[in-house]
Formats: structure tokens, C-alpha cells, sequence
């Protein structure tokens, strides 16, 4: 596999603070990365040293090329969706087709125009009357259209309803995702989207605490459910997370062999987001 | 350089102004005109008089009347293209960062350099020249309300207007005029499109605060007064004219009195004298010089 991302001891510092903390890792091509972290880990500046917006130390090769210092190739060949409505609110949805046509070498106008179809998005609209949702319909019908390898998405359904967040990721996959083209994702709603990742990143404080396939994460990773003496027998596997659900405990187990646990009580693939609490609280611990 | 014309025609999709300003201007005074005649005629009498008068005056006195009124016309768009200039310029990297639309021109494949100098384009050609044309159309029109009002009094338009009017040199010297203003400007330009791109915030204030602070704390310091005279003689005056004091008070241009230098606009207008004075390429290095730190500025500051 080619490697599309290849970071090595990637570090950025604001002040005192290191936003991103010597950091490597790499995204292989025809991949769905997720991006987990809590606000302030970190996950934006390190987007942004992707994609070219800020400058940081360490090697940093995106689609072989240096994103600070050849942003303008790079975006031939990258979409991002950074935050939610950052379409300029003036312009008209006709306007903005003709202006990405006009700079973007690899954007088709006719399937923009043939994903917008199936939305309420009118040409004569300007973005300021479209909806929130209608908004991020145009936007991801833009870079749908768009012949990237790479697309970036930053909290991309960030105040839109369960309707139109279910409604994007499906778009998405069904639009835009193939063989050939990768996708990084940060969101907070987790839960959405842990079916369609193939690889999932843990950031904390500017560290990277986790990165594995996803299929890694179900051999490595089993959640117990137990109670009494049970419970207490499955603590001598030390759990790295445990917490309590209707009088019973739920522990989360790395590297423990599954047959042992199968006797103590049920066994589950813990969520990403159970995963993610049990990680993030035993690095503290 | 092939995203230029994109650039620019999204400059003007954003800011209406730009257009919206000139013709507006335009439509005023051609009412204005208008309603400025019906009263002139209800004058009666001292019309025909004054018109009487004007048949008897040789036609270098025409010539002149004619090129000062037509001339005269183009002095508020003056004016109003400055003042646009000014807002637009100021805007045109702070809305951007306002609406944080700005990300989503960052994720297209356009420079930040590209995309500052499309800005100083429109702000010293692009503006200029659609300034240009709405004075064009406004002195057409004016001359024609102007010939059928004249006939229907009795006078001779055709004497006093057509036969003495030299387009040519109008629209040449007013277009030279147009174009020379804002490249000798250039320096404000460059600076407002710097603070547009740094200010956090109110960049109007951040913009015309120094060019009151400096020249004073200049005159607190060292007891000079450098800086005020350069930024009047900036504004004040354009080495372009080869009459008066070597400069032209532009403000004045409406006070020009119709003397026989008026005949022609280009006559009064040296390009050689303008291209060769040192101060407009002093002024159009502090020019660059702004304008590369606004991409700077555009490029490196972390907008989270």
C-alpha cells in the first residue's frame, strides 16, 4: 500500500503550549480515518499542518509534497470541509460553481450540478437563504465533485440535525468514497460515524494515544460484563477501564485473551467511544 | 497569473459597490441635470440673453467652456471612486476572515499572493476603470440633454456644443487622470489592504488612527513635522499637470477657471513628468512592500 500521509515527529507550538506534541504516523490510501480527541487535543492544528494553513517542525509529506510550502498543488489534489458553514454567505450557488470551476482544475461541473439536483438547492439562491443543512448538502456536492485523493473533513456536521448528519455521511460514502480516495474525519458525535471508519486515531494533548485499524481494535479490545465474584476474578486481568452499568461492571480489557473473560459474563466490541473514555482516563491515571 | 480573471469577477460578485456606486452617481446627476434645466428655462428672458451672448464669444471660449463643463462632470466620481477604494480595500481580507470564509478559499487551490494581488487589482484598475466608463456615459448624456435643451430655447447646439467638443481629448486626458490617481495612491491602497488582512478588528480606525497618532508623536519627539507634510502632500496633490505649481490640488478641480488652458485636457497632462518623479516610485515600493506583508499576514496567521 502507498502511503498518502507520512508524518514524523511532527510538532507545533504555540508559546509554551504544544498543540501537537512529536507525533508520527501514516494514512495509507483507500482508507476512512477517524480523528478522535476532545477540544483543545490538538486534532485542528494538526489538520491544518495537513493541510497546509500553518506552518510546524518535523517531517511532514502529504501526497509527497510539503503542504506548507506547496499549498497550491497540494489543493489541487485535497478538499477539506474545515468547521461547518464557512461558504461565503453573499455569494450566489451559481457564482460559486462557476469560481471553483474557474480555479479548480479537477472539479466537474456537470456532477456538481447532477449531486445538487437531487437536493432543494437552487442555482439562483444565494447561501445566506439556504438552510443550514441545504448549505452543507452544497458544500459536499462541491467536493464530491472534486477529483481529490484526499478530502479532509473538520467536524463537518458540527450543528446540523440527526436527519442531515445521517443524510452526509451516507452522501458521502455513496458519492464520494472509493478505492482510490481517502478520507480523514474529526467529529465529537463518534458514535455517528464508527461503522464507516476503517482506522480510527486517538489525540490527546497533542499525543497520539492510539492508531489502529478498526479490525485491530476488536481483536485487541473486548469489553466484560460482570458481576459480583465475577467481576472481582476479571479485575485480576487488570482492566484498564471500568465502570458501572445497573449494578453490574463494565470492564474494558486490552490484549486480554477472550476465552478466559467468555466464562466471567458477556462479551462486547467496545464502542469507540467507550474505548476512547477507558484510554483517555487510564493515560491520566 | 491565470486565476486572475476568476479572482477579479469574484471581487466584484462580493463587493456590488463597485459598480453599484458610479452608476448611482451617474443617475443622480442625470436627473439633476434635468431638473436644473426646467428651472434655468423658467428664467426665460435672461436665457436668451445669456445665450445671445454666448453666440458672440470666439470659439477658443467655446472650446473651453465646453472641455470645463464636461470635464467638471468626472470630478465627484472622482471623489466617490477614492472613498470606495478606501472601503473596499479595507474589507476586502477582513470580511473574509469576519464570515471565516476565508477557510473556504483557502481549500482551493488559489495562493495566497494570487489571491491579495486580484485585491490590489481591483482596488487601483478595476475600480478606475468602471469609475471611467460611468463618466463616459454621464458627459454623453449630459451634452445630449444639454443639445436638446439648448435647441428648444432657440440656442445652437451644434455651435456651441457639438463643433466645439473634443471627445478625444477629454476621455483621453480624464482616463490618464483616473488611471494616474490611484497608482500615485498606491501606497494607501497598500496600506489599507495590510490592515484589512491584520486588523482584529475596526479596521477603518486601525487604518486612519496612525495618520493622526504618528505626525504627532513626531512633533512630540522631534519637534518635526515630516510626516504630516508628506501624508498632505500625498493626498493634496498629483505630478501630473504641467500648470500651476508643478502639482494639482485635485480638490480643486471644479475652481479650475475656464482660461485657454483649458482647451485641452491632454495639453495640461505630462505622463512624463508623472512616470518620472522619484515619489511615485517611492510610493509604489511602500506599496509592494504592504502588500507582501498582507499576504504574509494572509498566510501565516492562525485564524483558530
Amino acid at each position: 500500500m502507498t502511503s498518502l500521509v507520512t508524518a514524523r515527529n511532527v510538532s507545533k507550538h504555540f508559546g509554551s503550549t504544544r498543540a501537537v506534541d512529536d507525533v508520527s504516523f501514516s494514512i495509507e490510501k483507500g482508507r476512512i480515518l477517524g480523528l478522535i480527541g476532545p477540544n483543545g487535543a490538538g486534532k485542528t492544528t494538526l489538520l491544518k499542518a495537513l493541510l497546509g494553513l500553518t506552518d510546524c517542525d518535523g517531517d511532514l509529506s502529504v501526497l509527497g509534497l510539503d503542504p506548507f510550502k506547496q499549498r497550491k498543488e497540494l489543493m489541487q489534489n485535497i478538499c477539506f470541509i474545515a468547521d461547518v458553514a464557512v461558504l461565503p454567505r453573499w455569494i450566489r450557488v451559481s457564482q460559486l460553481l462557476d469560481y471553483v470551476e474557474s480555479v479548480h482544475p479537477n472539479f466537474s461541473r456537470s456532477r456538481a450540478e447532477e449531486l445538487l439536483s437531487r437536493t432543494k438547492v437552487r442555482h439562483d439562491k444565494k447561501v445566506r437563504e439556504l438552510s443550514k443543512g441545504m448549505v452543507t448538502q452544497l458544500h459536499l456536492s462541491i467536493i464530491a465533485a472534486i477529483d481529490a485523493k484526499l478530502l479532509v473533513l473538520d467536524e463537518p456536521t458540527l450543528g446540523l440535525d440527526i436527519i442531515f448528519r445521517k443524510e452526509f455521511y451516507s452522501n458521502l460514502l455513496a458519492d464520494y468514497f472509493d478505492e482510490e480516495r481517502t478520507i480523514l474525519v474529526t467529529t465529537h458525535q463518534v458514535e455517528e460515524i464508527e461503522n464507516i471508519l476503517t482506522d480510527v486515531m486517538f489525540i490527546v494533548d497533542g499525543k497520539i494515544l492510539l492508531d489502529a485499524p478498526m479490525e485491530t481494535v476488536s481483536e485487541n479490545y473486548v469489553e466484560l460484563l460482570a458481576s459480583g465474584a465475577n467481576a472481582e476474578k476479571a479485575r485480576n486481568y487488570k482492566p484498564i477501564h471500568e465502570r458501572d452499568v445497573f449494578g453490574k461492571k463494565v470492564m474494558l480489557f486490552e490484549g486480554t485473551d477472550r476465552s478466559l473473560l467468555a466464562e466471567l459474563g458477556e462479551l462486547h466490541t467496545p464502542s469507540i467511544a467507550d474505548l476512547f473514555v477507558a484510554k483517555v482516563k487510564g493515560a491520566s491515571a | 497569473m491565470s486565476n486572475q480573471p476568476a479572482l477579479i469577477k469574484r471581487e466584484i460578485w462580493e463587493h456590488r459597490s463597485i459598480y453599484i456606486t458610479p452608476a448611482a452617481i451617474a443617475i443622480v446627476m442625470l436627473l439633476l441635470a434635468l431638473t436644473g434645466q426646467v428651472a434655468i428655462s423658467a428664467l426665460g428672458a435672461s436665457v436668451d440673453l445669456a445665450m445671445m451672448g454666448a453666440n458672440e464669444l470666439p470659439p477658443e471660449a467655446h472650446k473651453a467652456m465646453v472641455t470645463g463643463f464636461v470635464a467638471g462632470l468626472g470630478s465627484i466620481f472622482v471623489v466617490a471612486m477614492w472613498i470606495l477604494t478606501i472601503f473596499y480595500s479595507l474589507d476586502s481580507l477582513y470580511a473574509e476572515r469576519k464570515d471565516k470564509s476565508i477557510l473556504f478559499w483557502r481549500s482551493l487551490p488559489v495562493t495566497d499572493a494570487e489571491t491579495v494581488v486580484s485585491k490590489l487589482l481591483v482596488a487601483i484598475i478595476v475600480i478606475p476603470l468602471v469609475t471611467f466608463v460611468a463618466i463616459a456615459v454621464t458627459q454623453i448624456l449630459s451634452l445630449i440633454f444639454a443639445s436638446i435643451w439648448l435647441n428648444a430655447e432657440g440656442g445652437n447646439a451644434g455651435l456651441l456644443i457639438w463643433q466645439s467638443l473634443d471627445l478625444a481629448d477629454i476621455w483621453g486626458g480624464t482616463f490618464i487622470f483616473i488611471i494616474a490617481l490611484p497608482i500615485w495612491l498606491a501606497p494607501f491602497v497598500g496600506w489599507y489592504l495590510f490592515v484589512s488582512a491584520w486588523a482584529k478588528r475596526m479596521p477603518l480606525l486601525v487604518a486612519f488612527l496612525p495618520y493622526f497618532i504618528l505626525p504627532m508623536i513626531e512633533k512630540i519627539v522631534f519637534g518635526t513635522g515630516f510626516l504630516a507634510d508628506a501624508f498632505f502632500e500625498r493626498t493634496a496633490s498629483l505630478p501630473l499637470f504641467n500648470i500651476g505649481d508643478n502639482t494639482f490640488a485635485m480638490f480643486e478641480l471644479e475652481d479650475m477657471p475656464f482660461d485657454e488652458n483649458m482647451i485641452s485636457l491632454l495639453g495640461i497632462i505630462d505622463v512624463g513628468k508623472f512616470l518620472s518623479s522619484p515619489s511615485l516610485w517611492a510610493g509604489l515600493i511602500v506599496c509592494g512592500l504592504f502588500t507582501t506583508a498582507a499576504i504574509y499576514v494572509r498566510r501565516y496567521r492562525d485564524e483558530s
